[in-house]
């Protein structure tokens, strides 16, 4: 998988464009919760 | 070095006007302590994340991380991941926004006293204040010593004074504009990081034929390891280390542990929670925050690790042979030679932008902690009045601090600096600050108890144990006649290991033998209804 051959590597690899990717999906989909329930 | 120097200092130039001018910024915004301290609790989601994200990078983890990735492999991409898991998401999500609810309902301007006042113990934001007082000097005084070290290279001037002139700029931005300045310029030093490492990461898989033509020959590389870094388990650049080997245990225990979970109980990164208006400005930071992260570390510890191909092309050796077998030489030798001038420019002030943004937020903390928590708090009962005075002479009494630590400590304990730093937040408190958010029926007892210990186990492990502290300490050394009192697999596993599960146990225990905490400040506490 992408010339590295250990899994334990490239599914850190992945993991971490993946977790990045992730990070994105969740502010996209809660840009605007959290605002009502607290003011500060 | 092939970059002109008159070049090189105008683009100094322009970038100290620019983070002048933030820092000016700050101070004509800075009206109150809640202004100097959480910069008005009003920051911008995307000032958040690039601020939390620079001042989280420093220079070490690009320069540092990035040159232990050339020498021992890919394994330290697992940092990568939890950096972005647990330091952005969990961090953020879970931790970021019970942080901010807690520090409104209580009033908290600092991370010592968002637990002192959840615990309602003066000891604790005292001995919290103090230890990072303590501590935080050492972790400042090797990012300032990183960044020196770039000045004096760079633009030929000398290290002593170069430690000043680094210390005097950053301090001035402190001490007059607070978090407000701290984080603008943050932010701006963040921008010019993702910008820096996205070209880096591009052109070296460009320079070394694509992303797979590139691992397929770092894979083929795995029987150029040399001898003695095989026989204590190194196995490859794309592979992890041999399972239980020393290699594995620092891997696993000091860096992907130690860093990976640590981070959540920084109190420099803590504080940044309570700086923006609601829980809506944290979701909106994630999204910048995982992409930054994967930027500075993903791309420095992948780089790190190919540059290995491109000096067994060009040089014939591996990376740990062409920078003379100096970690830290790794980054810089394989930017300056495969890079073009021009990126060699821009990589240098994103170094620069990384050491300050670092240093910054380091100097903010600890000035919020000698002058506020300590201080004000703990000596003077909250008697005196002037927080933001006492706080400015607090900065100004830590930066003195680093600047003499710079100068004066040896080399071998300014290199653990970092790793010292991160394991003793973790252990001190990572148990008392994850309870005071999650855990109602933890109580000042549980809390005060998994202070203490988690400190002084973490200190005990340091100073006697782990090897690597322990030696270039000589503490041990010099009272028991041996460089560690237990030996063999103990002196390779980080102080995180024991002293965190420790103090969570003993946080637990005590809290569980001991009266529960009033249900009147409980309700404050967790208040949901907290309204302006």
């Amino acid at each position: 998988m992408l010339g590295i051959e250990d899994p334990k590597i490239w599914i850190a690899y992945i993991l971490c464009f993946l977790s990045a990717i992730g990070c994105i999906i969740y502010g996209v989909l809660n840009w605007n919760k959290g605002q009502d329930e607290e003011v500060c | 070095m092939a970059v002109s120097t008159p070049i090189l200092g105008i683009a100094v130039v322009i970038y100290m006007m620019v983070v002048f001018y933030l820092g000016w910024l700050g101070y004509k915004q800075t009206k109150d302590t809640d202004d100097y301290m959480l910069a008005g609790r009003k920051i911008n989601p995307l000032v958040l994340a690039l601020s939390y994200g620079a001042a989280f990078i420093s220079t070490s983890a690009i320069i540092g991380f990035g040159g232990y990735a050339g020498a021992f492999g890919m394994g330290v991409l697992w940092l990568v991941f939890m950096n972005i898991f647990v330091g952005i998401f969990i961090a953020f999500v879970l931790f970021g926004s019970r942080t901010r609810r807690m520090g409104v309902n209580l009033g908290a301007v600092t991370f010592p006293e968002l637990v002192g006042r959840r615990f309602q113990s003066r000891f604790i934001q005292g001995f919290s204040g103090a230890l990072i007082t303590i501590f935080m000097p050492l972790y400042a005084g090797s990012v300032l010593i990183g960044g020196a070290r770039f000045m004096e290279t760079a633009l030929n001037i000398e290290y002593n004074s170069a430690v000043l002139i680094l210390a005097v700029i950053v301090a001035a931005y402190v001490i007059t504009g607070g978090l407000i300045a701290v984080m603008y310029t943050d932010a701006l030093q963040g921008g010019l990081m993702f910008i820096g490492m996205a070209i880096l990461f591009v052109l070296t898989y460009a320079r070394l034929g694509g992303v797979v033509e590139a691992h397929q020959s770092l894979t083929n590389m795995a029987h150029l390891v040399p001898e003695n870094l095989a026989a204590i388990g190194h196995t490859g650049w794309t592979s992890m280390p041999a399972f239980g080997s020393p290699v594995w245990w620092t891997l696993f225990s000091t860096i992907i542990l130690g860093v990976g979970i640590g981070v959540l109980a920084q109190p420099q990164l803590a504080v940044r929670f309570m700086t923006v208006r609601n829980t809506r400005s944290l979701n909106r930071a994630v999204l910048s925050g995982g992409p930054f992260i994967l930027m500075m570390a993903g791309v420095a510890y992948i780089v790190g690790a190919l540059s290995n191909v491109y000096f067994l092309d060009t040089r014939g050796m591996i990376s740990l042979e062409a920078a003379g077998g100096n970690i830290d030489v790794i980054m810089p030798e394989y930017i300056n030679s495969a890079m073009p001038d021009y990126f060699v420019i821009f990589f240098l002030l994103t170094l620069l932008a990384a050491a300050m943004s670092t240093l910054s937020s380091q100097f903010h903390t600890m000035g919020t902690a000698i002058g506020h928590d300590f201080y004000r708090e703990f000596i003077m009962r909250g008697k005196i009045g002037k927080t933001i005075t006492i706080t400015r002479a607090g900065i100004a009494t830590t930066i003195l601090i680093s600047v003499v630590l710079a100068y004066i400590l040896p080399i071998g304990i300014i290199a653990r600096a970092t790793a010292i730093f991160f394991g003793l937040c973790a252990a001190a408190f990572l148990p008392m600050y994850t309870g005071a958010l999650f855990w109602k029926r933890m109580n000042r007892q549980g809390a005060t108890a998994s202070l203490l210990v988690g400190t002084f186990a973490s200190l005990f492990w340091l100073t006697f144990v782990h090897a690597k502290e322990a030696t270039a300490l000589g503490i041990s050394q010099a009272l028991f006649g041996v460089d560690t009192i237990l030996t063999g697999t103990w002196t390779v596993v980080d102080p995180i290991l024991v002293a965190t599960p420790l103090a969570f146990l003993t946080a637990i225990i005590v809290s569980l033998a001991t009266e529960p905490d009033s249900q009147e400040h409980l309700e404050k506490c967790y208040s949901r209804k907290n309204s302006e």
